[in-house]
């Protein structure tokens, strides 16, 4: 079985993110727990502020899956809803097929760190 | 219907006349304002008397003074508008200040307890980062290093409220119009306002700290430093590296913690100490910043910042400085060292905004999948254990907190601070007048000093 990975709507206000960080290689095996992406949102196309309020996420599977596709590349934006990666249930599950579901993950708010695209700079 | 006439009233600078450029109206005639609520405003200048001179040693590096209007009671304001308009609304020395003058009629419901025929006067003063950044559009107008706004009241001492702080404290002191109308609405007291903005230097606690501790020969080691590598660089630094580099030089100059004020006064010049409240953010304590190689000193730009430096100004961050990475330990300890610090210099009362510490655009359900410490990489945990050391610091200082992070649960964070950092208008209103209570049994210790 195919599952997917949509961009969820994690703020409301929010209409895209922006691929911080890739933590996994199509084609290899994920367990519970491990880390997907990191994902920075946006915010100051929906409020006007004095400096852009943009908040970082980690993605972290809640289920082991074969990760098989990447549709996104580091630092891309990407819109919400939009299918960023494929997995499936079994290493060798036809790619063709259409995803059954999204995949179970947990969004966690995070700190910006040195490795994410937005900021080289402490 | 009572009708009154406002009269600019009295404003003096001692050795000094003032000037003033015709008035420009924030409200439309016969518009209804709460009393203490600015309505119009006029630029002015001072002149020593005597000379058409501007400038003097007390306001020499505020090229910005402006006077807004406030009635002492709510009513309608009449009259408004029947002005010279044009450049003569924003040039300082078309007329000079006579108490007498009368701008509008107040109208009132019923008869006024008191007088309300002087107008109530909120003074504003600007530093401009740069005496180019001559702009004329509005209150406070342009690119400022700092700025400041007090209550005009006779025979009163205001206390002053300093904000070092990022955006969460920027909206609620500044306010919508940037100009601390908010504040001072909901102040009443007299009060002095003075907001130092979080570019190029973000106030964390080891720069707050370098701005305290640091010498002129230090300073002149940094420009130096500076220059040196803008020199000779392999490529022409732009536009972008030089007005970076002057503001970045303008603001390791400078302490504001320090800093002492002037202000006019119905009767003349008062000169008041240091601030005797300092607000800051939480927020704006990173768990990595950057230190000099040589030079030690910090640097905190926040990211948005960091656009605005040109290549060669980001290459000397990158190459002169290091990251220095703090736990939340160190940031008790910075915290601790800045508190004993502005004790020792000034006295004066800290009061912190705390971290927003929930979100519910999160879903986490096991926390074995981060690596310890949590607080390294979960912004709510960090922000739970920062919101826990300033308690703890609490309770050995003199420091109050502004619970940011119960008032927006109250309210709701998700309408009211949906980033975790930006308040809505309510939230604000909330915390504006929680420091306002914060800064209460200062007014009776505040002396002119």
């Amino acid at each position: 079985m195919i599952y997917a990975f949509r961009l969820p709507l994690i703020n409301p206000h929010m209409s895209s993110a922006r691929i911080e960080c890739v933590y996994a290689e199509p084609g290899g095996a994920l367990k519970n727990g491990s880390k997907l992406f990191d994902l920075g949102v946006d915010l100051s196309s929906a409020f006007a502020q004095e400096c852009p309020p943009v908040s970082f996420f980690r993605v972290v599977l809640r289920e082991p899956v074969f990760f098989r596709r990447l549709n996104a590349d580091r630092g891309q934006l990407c819109q919400v809803g939009e299918q960023v990666a494929l997995f499936s249930d079994k290493a060798d599950a036809c790619l063709d097929d259409a995803p059954v579901r999204d995949i179970r993950f947990a969004v966690a708010g995070i700190i910006h760190h040195e490795g994410m695209w937005t900021g080289r700079i402490a | 219907m009572i009708r009154r006439p406002l009269h600019l009233g009295a404003l003096s600078a001692d050795g000094f006349s003032i000037h003033r450029s015709g008035i420009r109206w924030l409200i439309q005639p016969g518009q209804f304002c709460r009393a203490n609520q600015i309505f119009g405003y006029c630029n002015i200048s001072l002149q020593p008397a005597g000379f058409r001179l501007t400038g003097d040693k007390s306001f020499a590096e505020e090229t910005d003074l402006q006077v807004a209007f406030a009635p002492r009671a709510a009513g309608r304001i009449n009259g408004a508008g029947a002005e010279l308009g044009g450049y003569l609304s924003i040039q300082r020395d078309v007329c000079a200040w006579d108490a007498d003058t009368v701008i509008a009629q107040l109208e009132l419901e019923a008869e006024p307890e008191s007088d309300v025929e002087g107008l109530r006067l909120l003074m504003l003063a600007g530093r401009r980062m740069t005496g180019l950044a001559d702009v004329h559009s509005g209150l406070l107008p342009g690119w400022h290093g700092r700025t400041r706004g007090w209550w005009c009241d006779e025979r009163t001492v205001p206390v002053s409220l300093l904000s070092l702080g990022i955006c969460d404290a920027t909206g609620v002191v500044l306010g919508e119009q940037c100009a601390f109308a908010e504040m001072f609405e909901a102040a009443g007291a007299p009060a002095q306002m003075i907001f130092v903005p979080d570019h190029p230097l973000a106030p964390a606690a080891p720069i707050l700290l370098d701005q305290l501790d640091r010498k002129p020969a230090q300073f002149q080691a940094i420009a130096d430093d500076m220059h040196r590598f803008l020199s000779d660089s392999a490529i022409t630094p732009t536009a972008d590296d030089w007005i970076f580099s002057g503001a970045m030089l303008t603001a390791l100059q400078q302490s504001p913690i320090e800093d002492a004020y002037s202000l006019f006064t119905p009767s003349g010049t008062v000169r008041t100490g240091p601030a005797d409240a300092i607000l800051l953010s939480l927020s704006s304590e990173p768990q990595s910043l950057l230190r000099h190689k040589s030079l030690g000193y910090h640097a905190h730009i926040m990211r948005h910042h960091q656009s605005a430096a040109g290549p060669v100004f980001r290459a000397f961050l990158e190459s002169a400085f290091e990251t220095v990475k703090r736990s939340i330990d160190d940031i008790r300890l910075d915290y601790e060292k800045l508190l004993d610090r502005m004790h020792a210099v000034t006295g004066a009362r800290a009061l912190v905004i705390n971290c927003m510490s929930t979100s519910g655009h999160e879903d986490i359900s096991n926390y074995s999948s981060f690596d310890p410490p949590m607080s390294r990489t979960l912004s709510s945990i960090a922000s739970k254990e920062l919101n826990l050391v300033l308690h703890d610091i609490a309770e050995r200082r003199d420091l109050s907190i502004i619970d940011v992070d119960a008032i927006a649960a109250d309210l709701g964070g998700a309408e009211h601070l949906p980033d975790g950092i930006h308040q809505s208008g309510l939230l604000q209103v909330a915390l504006r007048s929680e420091i306002l209570h914060a800064m209460e049994d200062l007014r009776s210790a505040a002396q002119i000093k």
